[in-house]
């Protein structure tokens, strides 16, 4: 019982994690802006790496 | 192919932006809302399957930029050459509009004017020549409006007709050096001229904008400079009442019903486990998360009608009200548009000080802009204002308003301390026209954000609420912590230093102090966290379908009195908000010594007003000062030498070179 709960847990924190990384990897500055990831600060799309 | 979309500030630009390509890009009915380029690709509906990209620019009068945000749009369009160019134009305020159209047509690039809010044109019983217009602007014109995507369509096929054609220019500024003001006040003089010349034979207006409107009458209300004032505080409070003690908790019953049955059943399906391993999933993931989207409901409320709000057009007559104040402590009323865009989240605000060409006053508001209560901050407000305050909407509303005093206050301490005199500075907006606002957007971006929010609290908080589980069952010895005995933990051993600074505050224990620290990642972590620490998974009555109220077990567990819980709600609301709007900050300040500043301040702000709130309720609510009144004393008494020594400073190298100054014109 013990272990299924280990696995669990690990999975449950694994998904978030890979999702953090993943999102940095793409530029995104603030993972879960309360301004809905409107800003461009927020999506990575600042000025300057727009122009990439 | 690209498409700029370029016009006057809050001439509709994001709006037909977003209906173009699907995006939800934040749209606000005022100027200044957009400060920086977004690109994206057309919806195939607009484009008949061809790819298209449309790229969103910042709102500019004239090619000739005068703030960072004008100079995206017009770098954008000399060096990227768009293959043709939206020109979107203010049906309302042609003439306005016109001047930078005349100039896109200089540069060649195929233009399409697109005349937007058709319907405020029709309201104002005025009306254009859209085929006249064409033939004197020798491009394509088309009547659109954004809100509804009427006329988008054709702007599109328009646009990708004229693609490759070299534009002819009805108007040729000849060349002029732009360092001498006269030339270049004489050729704008010609180039309105022009202008209007053109706007006096296409549009016809029944009413003349010198006549007074039922818009003027409403704004001599609204925007006056003392009714305005508790009319603003009405609207602010109405939001925090609806969204906190009304409709937000109403529905949020339904969520923390699910949110704690389904705890309930996994607790139940492992109950022979570990209990280590249980209470970590339970209490500290599920448990923690759920305490944090408990709160969404009430945060998507506030948003919402944030959203309509800002899209009536009140927001712009908040600015005015506030432009008065403002000015008198070397801000302005321009200062007040990121802070409203702050109330959202700080980061879009402290971005928004861009559009402010003075760089002190930029970067003041840059530094104080995340005073304002933003809405990760809100779940704080509702727990403490709920659980502590029997009404929990003044709360809110006083902490709105406090922000507001902090912002003014820090405003005048930077002014002193940078030692520069007040500059007069004009603040000129243009006030849109009011109009009943979209609740089809309001509803788009209150689903944007709560999106966002639960990937929030699905990514940041979940893995912050599991280290704090672990490290609150574990000591150094990495042995499990016996029940009761959590002091001895690896968290109690690390908040105990900064609990014994929060003494004075009256929240001196590690619990607190732990919640407090981890809301510097992120402001709901400190709900997250106080969840974790006091094993509560549920701070919505679910029987009474309100937030739980007064002298109830949540306040019994925390052990604070209302006087140190409100001093607090003050320590988490007006400290620096997270370290993501940290960063903004920095990247708009552009300045070490400025951002080291504005951190101290806020810090300083945050401890100060806290000490204030509880030493002062205190002894008013018990007739004692509170605990640690003199050590407290001691630290805001050397925070205040600091300033001081700062002011003086200052005032020392302004009189420095004062006589510097009259010492080089005694020797002229």
């Amino acid at each position: 019982m013990d272990l299924i709960l280990i696995f669990i847990i690990a999975i449950i924190l694994l998904v978030p994690t890979i999702y953090i990384i993943r999102a940095k990897k793409k530029g995104v500055k603030c993972i879960g802006c309360p301004s809905g990831g409107t800003c461009s600060s927020c999506t990575g799309c600042s000025s300057e790496n727009c122009d990439d | 192919m690209k498409i700029a979309l370029t016009g006057n500030p809050n001439s509709g630009k994001t709006t037909m932006y977003n209906a173009l390509t699907g995006k939800n890009e934040h749209a606000g009915n005022w100027a200044g809302v957009s400060v920086d380029k977004k690109e994206s690709i057309i919806k195939k509906k607009f484009t008949g399957g061809d790819e298209i990209t449309a790229v969103d620019l910042p709102g500019a009068y004239s090619m000739s930029p005068f703030t960072s945000e004008e100079s995206i749009t017009t770098d954008f369009i000399h060096d990227e050459k768009p293959d043709v160019i939206i020109n979107i134009v203010d049906a309302t305020n042609l003439s306005r509009s016109l001047f930078f159209t005349t100039q896109l047509l200089e540069l060649g690039i195929p233009v399409v004017v697109a005349v937007n809010k058709a319907d405020l044109l029709e309201k104002q019983s005025a009306e254009i020549d859209l085929d006249l217009l064409s033939s004197s602007l020798l491009c394509p014109v088309v009547s659109t409006i954004s809100t509804n995507a009427s006329g988008l369509l054709k702007v599109v096929t328009t646009a990708v007709e004229i693609a490759g054609n070299q534009q002819i220019t009805p108007f040729s500024q000849a060349e002029i050096n732009l360092n001498n003001k006269d030339e270049v006040v004489a050729s704008d003089k010609k180039r309105f001229a022009f202008v209007n010349s053109i706007v006096e034979k296409t549009q016809t207006r029944k009413v003349l904008t010198s006549e007074k409107t039922a818009q003027d009458k409403l704004d001599s209300v609204i925007a006056h400079k003392w009714l305005g004032i508790p009319i603003f505080a009405i609207v602010m409070w109405a939001v925090f009442s609806i969204s906190q003690t009304h409709l937000g908790p109403f529905i949020s019953e339904y969520l923390v019903g699910y949110i704690e049955g389904f705890g309930g059943w996994v607790g139940e399906q492992f109950a022979g486990s570990s209990v280590f391993l249980q209470s970590l999933l339970v209490e500290g993931i599920i448990g923690g998360v759920g305490a944090v989207v408990g709160f969404l409901p009430l945060v998507m409320v506030m948003y919402f009608l944030i959203a309509l709000l800002e899209d009536c057009g009140y927001m712009a007559r908040v600015a005015v009200v506030m432009d008065r104040f403002f000015k008198k402590v070397g801000l302005s009323g321009k200062s007040i548009i990121p802070m409203v865009i702050g109330t959202g989240c700080a980061i879009p605000g402290v971005m928004a000080s861009r559009t402010i060409r003075n760089e002190r006053e930029r970067r003041t508001t840059a530094m104080l802009t995340p005073f304002m209560p933003c809405g990760a901050k809100l779940p704080v407000i509702a727990l403490f204002a709920g659980v502590f305050f029997k009404d929990a909407s003044w709360v809110g509303t006083l902490m709105y308003f406090a922000g507001i005093a902090f912002i003014i206050l820090g405003a005048l301490l930077t002014l002193k301390i940078t030692g520069q005199k007040i500059k007069k500075s004009f603040f000129i907006i243009e006030l849109p026209q009011y109009k009943m606002p979209s609740v089809k957007l309001a509803f788009i971006s209150m689903l944007e954000r709560a999106k966002s929010f639960i990937i929030k609290a699905g990514t940041i908080i979940l893995l912050c609420n599991t280290v704090i589980m672990i490290m609150q069952s574990f000591d150094w010895s990495l042995n499990l912590v016996e029940q009761g005995a959590e002091k001895s933990s690896i968290l109690a051993s690390i908040a105990a230093p900064f609990a014994f600074i929060f003494i004075p505050l009256g929240f001196g224990v590690w619990q607190l102090a732990a919640a407090a620290i981890t809301g510097f990642i992120a402001k709901e972590n400190v709900v997250g966290t106080l969840a974790v620490v006091y094993g509560i998974t549920n701070f919505i009555n679910v029987e009474e379908l309100s937030l739980v109220g007064g002298a109830n077990e949540v306040a019994q567990v925390m052990g604070l009195s209302s006087v140190a819980a409100l001093s607090y709600l003050f320590f988490n609301l007006f400290t620096p908000p997270c370290f993501a709007a940290i960063g903004a900050m920095n990247a708009e300040m552009k300045s070490k010594k400025w951002l080291i500043g504005g951190i101290s301040l806020q810090l300083g702000t945050g401890y100060v007003a806290a000490f204030l709130v509880y030493q002062i309720g205190s002894l008013i609510t018990t007739g004692a000062v509170g605990t640690g009144f003199v050590g407290g004393l001691i630290f805001v008494s050397i925070m205040v030498l600091i300033v001081l020594y700062l002011i003086k400073k200052a005032n020392s190298a302004n009189k420095e070179e004062y006589n510097l100054h009259s010492a080089e014109k005694a020797t002229v």
